[in-house]
């Protein structure tokens, strides 16, 4: 098991916002967290991160505790955080962003060849290479949130709604590109409002509500579940 | 009133040249507070203490004032360093009025210590390579000024340098623009602080070693410095090298000026005037980012 979260509690100052949480992902897996609004989906993501610190449970990386570890350290286990609202660095040029995502000192070695990498799995990035990134249109500064992430070769790569915002056309490219870095082995956390499709490239997904897990499964089979039909699905 | 114009030129000459030195002492306080946002009152007195310990320096070893820096120069580093660690650190995500408060008081702190320890008299460093004089027509230029400038220029380009062209610039721009973005990127922030507040103190002692070559100090000399570092952040700190380079020649300017059409002892009114104005007119500074 590549990342085990087992039973964690969350608070928000005095307000409880996850409730034993436990999930995992395996090496090579692509697992979905769905749910709705405020379900609890981001503070899930910035827990493991090392953003947020649990009040009590486990969650376990690559056989080692990463509870209590600084955000810093978590990267440096090898998890890549894509976070909510990409945070690029706006006044940083595209291949500065890039190269900053392969700040760990194991990505830094092989930074030229990661770089040439993304830039064939993104080749408008590397049109706009010297692009400041606030400049970007939203589709860009996804795909640019996305391989920063993967500049680091993380052994994780978690994304936080990376269809947040974009249009129709552009989500399908979003999803489309997530498929193809599963393809080449990626393990991906990836957490969505979008149901319909968190679900569909998914091997496996939770369903999260009000912060609990409530459901989980593979993603066809919650694709087709009675509850997740009516709940999300509107059907 | 009649104002020679030899004089006018031998001010606005000044003027230009103590700009420079002036642009110097603020980049330390504007990479500090563009990488980390905060409020440090006490940065004139740093300017201070290091221009003391090239007098003290100066005068122990018995070497010219500029030499010093060699030693001031790793000195103030680890100076920073500790200071972040010790003080900043500790009031970073506090808010601003906290960040006052606790930087007015190492500001006192290092006024009295200074005080104490060199009394009120002012000292001036006995020997220095930067002797003579040059006369460009009527213009007469003091070689110890005039070095003091082009170090100052070749430093604050080299800064620049550093920061757009090398890795750790990238790194600093980036904590700069979003810490907890750079955090997940695997960027240890609060090191990355001190660094950066180190860093800040090391170009004070690049300065301080040069001004005290044509430049006495007293305890009270912090003053006059925190007031123009603050003002030259707020006109053109934001816009990066070029802007506080710009902001720091229009300073010593208006000061050359002042000096010609009116009284000496106002110079640093004018400073605390241009403040007013800038606020005024325009909040966001003259080379304005952000
Ligand atoms: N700044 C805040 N102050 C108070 N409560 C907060 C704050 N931020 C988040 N919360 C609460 O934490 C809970 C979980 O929020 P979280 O951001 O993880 O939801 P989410 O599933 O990511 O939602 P979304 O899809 O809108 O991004 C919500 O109930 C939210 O109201
Ligand atoms: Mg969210």
């Amino acid at each position: 098991m590549l990342l085990e979260v087992k039973n964690i509690d969350v608070y928000y100052g005095m307000v409880q916002v996850l409730w034993g949480i436990s999930f995992n992902v395996e090496k090579g897996e692509l697992v979905t967290i769905v749910g709705s609004n405020g379900a609890g989906k981001t503070r899930t993501l910035l827990t493991i991160a090392g953003m947020k610190k649990p009040r009590s449970g486990r969650i376990i990386f690559n056989g080692k505790e990463i509870n209590g570890l600084q955000p810093h350290q978590v990267a440096k286990k090898g998890i890549s955080l894509v976070p909510e609202g990409r945070r690029l660095f706006p006044n940083l040029t595209v291949k500065e962003n890039l190269l900053m995502g392969a700040y760990i000192k194991k990505a830094r070695e092989k930074r030229d060849e990661t770089l040439k990498e993304v830039f064939e799995l993104f080749p408008r990035l590397e049109e706009r290479k010297n692009q400041v990134a606030r400049t970007l249109s939203g589709g860009e500064a996804q795909m640019l949130a996305i391989a920063r992430g993967l500049m680091s070769r993380p052994l994780l790569l978690m994304l936080d709604e990376p269809s947040l915002g974009l249009a129709p056309k552009l989500v399908s490219e979003v999803f489309r590109s997530i498929e193809k870095l599963k393809k080449v082995g990626t393990t991906i956390l990836l957490v969505e409002q979008n149901v319909a499709k968190g679900l569909e490239i998914a091997d496996r997904g939770y369903v999260l509500e009000n912060g609990r897990i409530v459901l989980q499964g593979e993603g066809k089979e919650l694709l087709v579940n009675e509850k997740v039909r009516k709940a999300y699905l509107a059907i | 009133m009649f104002v020679s114009l030899n004089l006018l030129l031998q001010n606005i000459a000044n003027g230009l040249l103590i700009g420079c030195v002036y642009a110097l002492v603020a980049m330390g306080l504007a990479l500090q507070f563009g990488v980390m946002n905060v409020i440090n009152f006490a940065h004139g007195e740093f300017v201070m203490l290091a221009m003391y310990i090239t007098f003290f320096l100066s005068f122990s070893l018995g070497i010219p004032g500029e030499l010093t820096l060699l030693f001031t120069f790793p000195i103030y580093f680890v100076f920073g360093y500790v200071v972040y660690k010790l003080v900043i650190d500790k009031v970073i995500d506090a808010p601003a009025v906290s960040q006052i408060g606790i930087t007015i008081g190492l500001l006192i702190l290092l006024q009295n210590l200074a005080l104490a320890a060199w009394k009120a008299e002012p000292k001036a460093v006995q020997s220095t390579f930067l002797t003579g004089k040059i006369n460009l027509g009527s213009v007469v230029v003091p070689v110890s000024r005039l070095v003091t400038a082009v170090v100052s220029v070749v430093v604050l380009f080299l800064l620049n340098w550093v920061l757009n062209k090398t890795y750790f610039g990238v790194s600093v721009r980036a904590t700069s623009d979003d810490m907890r973005a750079a955090a997940l990127m695997g960027v240890n922030v609060r090191r990355m602080y001190a660094v950066v507040f180190g860093l800040g103190c090391s170009i004070i002692a690049i300065a301080a070693a040069f001004i005290m070559t044509f430049q006495q100090v007293n305890p009270l000399a912090g003053l006059t410095w925190g007031l123009l570092s603050w003002v030259i952040v707020a006109m053109g700190g934001l816009g990066g090298v070029t802007g506080v380079l710009a902001s720091g020649l229009i300073l010593g300017v208006a000061e050359g000026l002042e000096i010609t059409f009116w009284d000496p002892r106002a110079s640093t009114a004018i400073i605390y005037l241009i403040f007013i104005l800038v606020l005024w007119f325009k909040p966001k500074g003259l080379f304005g980012r952000r």
